[in-house]
């Protein structure tokens, strides 16, 4: 009886501590735009998202480029350029995404869409 | 034998081991059947939306209980809260959908016709405005139909049923005492008269029936205030004299609504201008909020005023002059049916310093004043239920205690008579008195004439 | 899994919302109904002026003499009542979601001033728990179900908290969040949460008899 319960307790241990993993060095979002950002940067490596969600050469699904008429121009794409540069803090005629809500939309779209990666909140934003 | 009587008059009474002899009878007659049928008549056929909402909307925060003074002058006893009232009855009913045994519902007689004075305090302190008073009031409906009533307030209602007066006072009874009354008082003014059937005159004046079977001296007086005040006044020989009216507290709500539609009917009859009741608070509420809604009035069809409403406008009217202002220490105890029925306590404050020297405040006050704990026919449940009444009224006790006034103004018969029991049974050195009663004993004893006023 | 979660999170919020709504309006219809069928004397007292003077003067704290007999309870109780809306109304991942799903938002307070509300409601659950095991009046009528009630209510509220914190299990507690919240909206038309529309009629309703019939006040 006494066995089983140190197993028990081992299971727990090890459960605890595979929720721990993630406070090793992470790669973040870049979120000093925001003014006094709420919650922790959003947990994002590049390539190695790009490699599980087998991406490849795809970039223009986040590096998208839209025209005045906001039709999204197919073959061009925007990886030079900061998601801040087109959409603003706060929403404008020109851009009626703001940037915290483009961030979240197209994380989270694709992630249900898939089936895969985080879609919660405290999954992103994790905290150290 | 002599020891135990003594011991047991020594130990607190509790409600529980009065034996009620109309209580017992009744209950000895009831079937399960009967029971549960006239429980469920009266909570699907009777009772409403508004019942309802009362019923599912108390959260059971118990903040009901301080607003009790029967909860307070019981050590907080758990079970005296207002909702606990219900718990026990209202609720207790509907969980066994009607099928109660006959000692829940003797329990129900006793918390609901001697543990409630409907005084509607509570109501004031639910953040809900539930009116438990309303739900104790459904409670005792449902005794009445079983016939359940305590023994001397049910002696009450079958009088009104029987005489249209709560006392077996018969018709040459009551002008005998009119008569007499009047009599008397020709000794201090020669032309007074109390004026029986005038058609058309300004006022009804409509007392309840203990005034003519004890208290007949209050007639007197307020014979006195009316010639003095030049008032054209009346008074019915026939039934409808009497404002009271003890079956709206059984649950006998028949009988109840024909008591007021008679005292209506007896201002119709006589054509009078208004009615103008007595020092009684019981009987405001009956006329003035109960009886008539009952049977389709939703205010009163005549207008109608209580005693205090009437000697305010006579004293500030000059009507009535104060030769001397009152010497003793006096308070002033709001009956409940008249303050939170009626809001006249201000202006009864203001009558106190037109009549008095000194005056010292209850507290609490105003709406907020504490039952006599008399109220709700709560008194006319009788002697079986004195020793428990009086266990009940500690915290009147200590409120009257607190004013150290030596007289005790009490607008109200029920009041009158409640406080009387508390004041001869606590020992407390305090005189009761009616306003009428003051007024008559400081008032200028001449007659008003019109023109006075018109050259002042 | 993740259609599960874009269904609590999506549609079931908009479901739950609508049996709210459509409860309350249902209940509301019910009582006015039946009114109307037995009771509908009630329109004769029932005055406009007499009804909010007594549902004001009830929401101002330390005006009723009741209020000012139990300053504790009643303290805990306005601040408990006013923050049980106002914490999930202007939280930020609330409005966030809504602005994503809507492009609509509105003001938020500071995750860390949240997060102290939240604390205050939860505080204000368990005092409001031992009151009901400690005061002898309250416990005598008590019930189970009284418990439920709490419990249900401070569901959300504890598992928002250790879902913002991130302290153990963060995606079940955000599930239980949600389904609890839900759970929460879609009882209230149907059980004693309904005093949440009921009281105003009732005082309503006592107000009016106090104020327009017997010219006294009512707190």
């Amino acid at each position: 009886m006494k066995y089983k319960r140190f197993v028990w307790l081992a299971a727990l241990i090890f459960i605890l501590s595979v929720f721990n993993v993630y406070s090793q060095e992470i790669l973040v979002v870049d979120n000093t735009i925001f003014n006094r950002p709420q919650r922790p940067a959003a947990v994002f490596d590049h390539d190695d998202h790009n490699e599980k969600a087998q991406l490849e050469e795809d970039c223009s699904i986040c590096h998208h480029v839209y025209d005045e008429n906001n039709v999204r121009i197919e073959d061009e794409s925007s990886e030079d350029s900061l998601c801040s540069e087109c959409h603003s803090l706060k929403k404008i005629p020109e851009n009626s995404i703001p940037l915290r809500m483009a961030f979240h939309n197209r994380c989270k779209q694709c992630h249900f869409k898939s089936d895969k990666g985080p879609v919660l909140c405290g999954e992103c934003h994790i905290r150290k | 034998m002599q020891d135990t009587i003594i011991e047991n008059e020594k130990k607190k009474p509790d409600g529980k081991n009065v034996i009620d002899d109309g209580v017992e009878q009744g209950l000895a007659k009831l079937t399960p059947e009967r029971i549960s049928s006239v429980i469920n008549q009266v909570l699907t056929k009777e009772v409403g939306p508004r019942f309802k909402a009362y019923v599912e909307t108390c959260m059971r925060c118990g903040l009901c209980a301080d607003a009790c003074s029967i909860f307070l002058s019981n050590d907080r006893g758990p079970e005296f809260s207002p909702a606990a009232k219900v718990k026990q009855t209202i609720l207790e009913m509907i969980k066994k959908k009607g099928n109660v045994s006959k000692k829940v519902l003797k329990d129900a007689v006793r918390i609901s016709y001697t543990e409630c004075n409907v005084c509607k305090r509570c109501s004031m302190y639910c953040p809900f405005g539930i009116d438990i008073a309303y739900m104790m009031l459904q409670v005792r409906r449902i005794c009445h139909k079983l016939e359940i009533t305590p023994l001397y307030i049910q002696d009450t209602v079958n009088s009104h049923s029987a005489t249209m007066n709560q006392m077996w006072v018969k018709e040459d009874e009551w002008i005998d005492t009119l008569q007499w009354q009047e009599e008397d008082a020709r000794e201090e003014f020669e032309d007074l008269r109390i004026p029986l059937d005038k058609d058309g005159a300004d006022i009804m004046y409509s007392v309840i029936a203990p005034e003519p079977k004890f208290q007949a001296g209050l007639i007197y007086q307020t014979a006195v205030i009316m010639h003095a005040a030049g008032i054209d006044w009346t008074m019915p020989s026939f039934p409808g004299w009497d404002n009271s009216n003890m079956a709206m507290y059984t649950g006998d709500f028949e009988i109840s609504g024909r008591i007021a539609q008679a005292h209506y009917e007896a201002a119709a009859r006589l054509h009078v201008k208004k009615i103008v009741m007595g020092e009684c608070g019981h009987a405001f509420r009956s006329v003035y909020d109960v009886g008539n809604r009952w049977v389709g009035w939703s205010m009163p069809p005549v207008n109608l005023i209580h005693a205090i409403d009437f000697y305010h406008d006579l004293l500030t009217s000059g009507r009535i002059k104060v030769k001397e202002k009152y010497k003793k220490t006096v308070t002033l105890h709001d009956p409940c049916n008249v303050s939170r029925g009626r809001g006249l306590h201000n202006k009864a404050r203001e009558m106190v310093n037109i009549l008095c020297e000194s005056f010292i405040e209850m507290t609490p006050n105003r709406e907020h004043n504490y039952c006599c704990g008399a109220g709700g026919g709560v008194i006319n449940c009788g002697p079986p239920w004195k020793g428990t009444r009086m266990v009940n009224n500690r915290e009147k006790k200590e409120q009257l205690e607190r004013t150290g006034a030596e007289v005790l103004i009490a607008p109200c018969h029920n009041c009158h008579s409640g406080l009387e029991d508390i004041v001869e049974h606590y020992g407390i050195g305090m005189e009761v008195k009616f306003f009428g009663d003051i007024i008559y004993e400081v008032m200028e004893k001449t007659v008003y004439k019109k023109n006075n006023l018109k050259e002042g | 899994m993740h259609s599960f979660i874009n269904f609590i999170m999506g549609p079931m919020v908009w479901i739950s919302f609508l049996i709210f709504f459509c409860g309350v309006i249902f209940k509301l219809f019910q009582v006015i109904k039946q009114v109307n069928e037995k009771e509908n004397f009630i329109y004769t007292y029932l005055s406009v002026k007499h009804s909010f003077r007594s549902i004001f003067a009830w929401m101002i704290p330390f005006l009723p003499v009741s209020t000012r007999k139990s300053p504790v309870f009643y303290t805990v109780s306005y601040l408990f009542h006013l923050l049980l809306f106002i914490v999930p109304i202007f939280l930020l991942s609330h409005v966030a979601l809504f602005e994503e799903s809507m492009q609509w938002s509105w003001m938020t307070f500071n995750d860390t001033v949240a997060d102290t509300l939240t604390l205050i409601v939860i505080f204000s659950l368990i005092f409001f728990m031992i009151r009901r095991v400690v005061v002898p009046e309250v416990k005598f009528l008590t019930r189970l179900s009284d418990f439920f009630f709490i419990l249900i209510v401070a569901l959300p509220f504890v598992t928002g908290f250790l879902a913002y914190h991130q302290f153990f299990a963060y995606k079940w507690m955000v599930i239980t969040h949600v389904i609890s919240g839900e759970l929460m909206l879609i009882l209230i038309p149907f059980t004693r949460f309904s005093h949440m529309f009921m009281a105003p009629l009732t005082r309503a309703y006592t107000g009016s008899e106090f104020g327009n019939v017997r010219h006294a006040k009512d707190w």
